[in-house]
């Protein structure tokens, strides 16, 4: 069963390619509104270096690195640090819940105020849409680990940071984890729109481009490039995270 | 990508958190507010923060009432913006649940349905939504429809996958029980996996919506100059800072209203699962 559930899978995909392929080739019968997967294919390599194709993946990837990589460090920083000492939550809570409405999109225009257009700025979207979603997740672990868990371990004499580290924390980390992916996937959604209003390098940058230029072909072939490096980035971390927490902590 | 249906959740479980009600709760928060704003305000005075990057607060009072009076850019009030930024929302959202929700029942039911369109979807899903922008542009021109394509098909993926799940995690009990006492067909699916299935379906259309919001402001930033997106980039590009502030400040308020309007929706439609699928969110 498991095994043709995989091949059910594959003809799926391979369905709508051969779907799409027919239709843009003999129902559309143009490339400028519709091209099939490999007429989008062929103008992409005709057009782009494989040196070029990767110096837009690295620099979409930089940057979701970095932004996430200080997303990730101070939302679970902060939303542990909160989570296990009431009065800091009072103070930094406010703050969070006042400004998490706003969609991390709607910061692009304050974010070139404050940073200028180069990377600076998109880093800082990025950032703060990992922010909000690990800081929420760690803060709310924190205060959901029951408190037996807590009593217990004071009884055999754990406390204070040994308490923090080795029974709270942990106790979290599903929680820690969850907000990890979260605010991982949401990254990769801003990447892309932060690269489509200013940039002149990275995947969503080569969708608009690609697009002003008039090569259909390779902006399609762009947007699924995104959604593979999407894909397979989401379960690298999905694998790294099993790894580092054991299978208890990722979920 | 549930950013804003978050809100109020964490609101409520922070309110059930404090069960004894702490003066400190209130009044910490509102000391640490009206400090940071005081120091904005003071530090503007001072000259210390320029008025291009964070205009004092005063100002953006001030900005405010311009642009409900006034509009911005010239006639535009807010109230038009605010608008038609939930026009397209709703249009693009609705259209999406109505397709996603019967195509997800049909799918959740049928393992060889499910096992055939899951690498699809979670292919679909993974395109960020905004990259379909410039396709949209070429299918359906600059105007509303490229707006609420793009928003139909964040929110068609993200609602299709959640009532799949939804219909999956049915009690296949419940089913063999209904189907023992010959109920089959749409009868079925209308009375016993449908209601069955609707806690988490509701869950999705709330994260679905959270994501539709998401997509708009980012969509309204390029090529229009109306909608709340527009609204807060074309400021930004003639140095309004002021107006792009207020902008966010708004889109912040229709983001937390529309989450605490389907949180009340759900309590009223759904009394005895309201807690659980916000758990689930």
């Amino acid at each position: 069963m498991k095994v043709s559930r995989k091949a059910l899978g594959i003809a799926g995909a391979a369905g709508v390619l051969v779907a799409w392929e027919l239709s843009a080739r003999f129902l559309w019968r143009d490339a400028q509104v519709l091209p099939s997967p490999t007429q989008a294919i062929a103008s992409a390599a005709s057009v782009l270096t494989f040196r070029e194709l990767a110096e837009h993946v690295g620099a979409s990837l930089w940057r979701i690195a970095a932004g996430f990589a200080l997303g990730a460090a101070a939302g679970t920083l902060l939303g542990v640090a909160s989570g296990w000492y009431v009065p800091l939550a009072r103070f930094v809570r406010p703050f969070v819940e006042i400004l998490r409405p706003i969609p991390p999109l709607a910061w692009i225009p304050i974010a070139i105020v404050w940073f200028g257009i180069g990377e600076a700025s998109k880093v800082f979207v990025i950032f703060l849409g990992a922010f909000f979603p690990i800081f929420t997740n760690a803060w709310r672990g924190m205060r959901s680990i029951p408190p037996v868990l807590l009593a217990a371990a004071r009884t055999m004499d754990v406390d204070g940071p040994a308490l923090l580290f080795k029974v709270a924390i942990p106790a979290a980390l599903p929680d820690i984890s969850t907000g990890l992916r979260v605010g991982f996937g949401l990254s990769f959604g801003i990447l892309v729109a932060a690269e489509l209003i200013a940039a002149e390098r990275g995947m969503g940058f080569l969708v608009m481009n690609s697009r002003m230029l008039g090569q259909l072909g390779v902006a399609v072939f762009a947007i699924l490039l995104i959604g593979v490096v999407t894909l397979v980035a989401d379960g690298a971390l999905a694998f790294g995270l099993k790894k580092l927490l054991g299978p208890r902590g990722a979920r | 990508m549930s950013v804003i249906p978050d809100t109020v959740a964490v609101a409520r479980a922070s309110a059930r958190t404090r069960a004894a009600r702490d003066w400190r709760d209130l009044v910490y928060p509102a000391v640490a507010i009206a400090v940071l704003l005081a120091a904005w305000q003071g530090a503007s005075v001072a000259g210390w923060l320029r008025p291009v990057q964070f205009p004092p607060p005063t100002r953006l009072a001030t900005s405010f009432v311009e642009l409900v009076t006034e509009g911005y850019p010239e006639g535009i009030a807010l109230f038009t913006h605010v608008a038609i930024t939930l026009q397209r929302i709703l249009l693009g959202y609705a259209i999406a649940v109505a397709l996603a929700v019967p195509l997800g029942l049909v799918v959740g039911r049928s393992p060889a349905l499910d096992a055939l369109t899951d690498p699809v979807a979670s292919f679909a899903r993974s395109i960020a939504t905004l990259s379909l922008l410039p396709l949209a542009v070429v299918w359906f021109g600059t105007g509303e429809a490229a707006k609420v394509f793009l928003i139909g098909y964040g929110c068609f993926w993200v609602m299709f996958s959640n009532v799949v799940a939804a219909v999956k995690s049915v009690d296949p009990t419940l089913v063999q029980a209904a189907r023992t006492m010959d109920v089959a067909g749409t009868a079925l699916f209308r009375q016993v996996v449908l209601p069955a299935a609707l806690p988490r379906i509701f869950s999705g259309a709330r994260v679905a919506l959270g994501v539709g919001f998401m997509v708009i402001v980012g969509a309204e930033m390029i090529g229009t100059i109306r909608g709340l997106g527009a609204l807060i980039m074309e400021a930004r590009t003639f140095y309004r800072t002021d107006i792009t502030m207020v902008g966010m400040a708004v889109i912040g308020v229709l983001g937390f209203a529309i989450a605490w309007g389907l949180e009340r929706l759900e309590a009223k439609w759904l009394p005895w699962q309201a807690r659980e699928s916000r758990r689930g969110a």
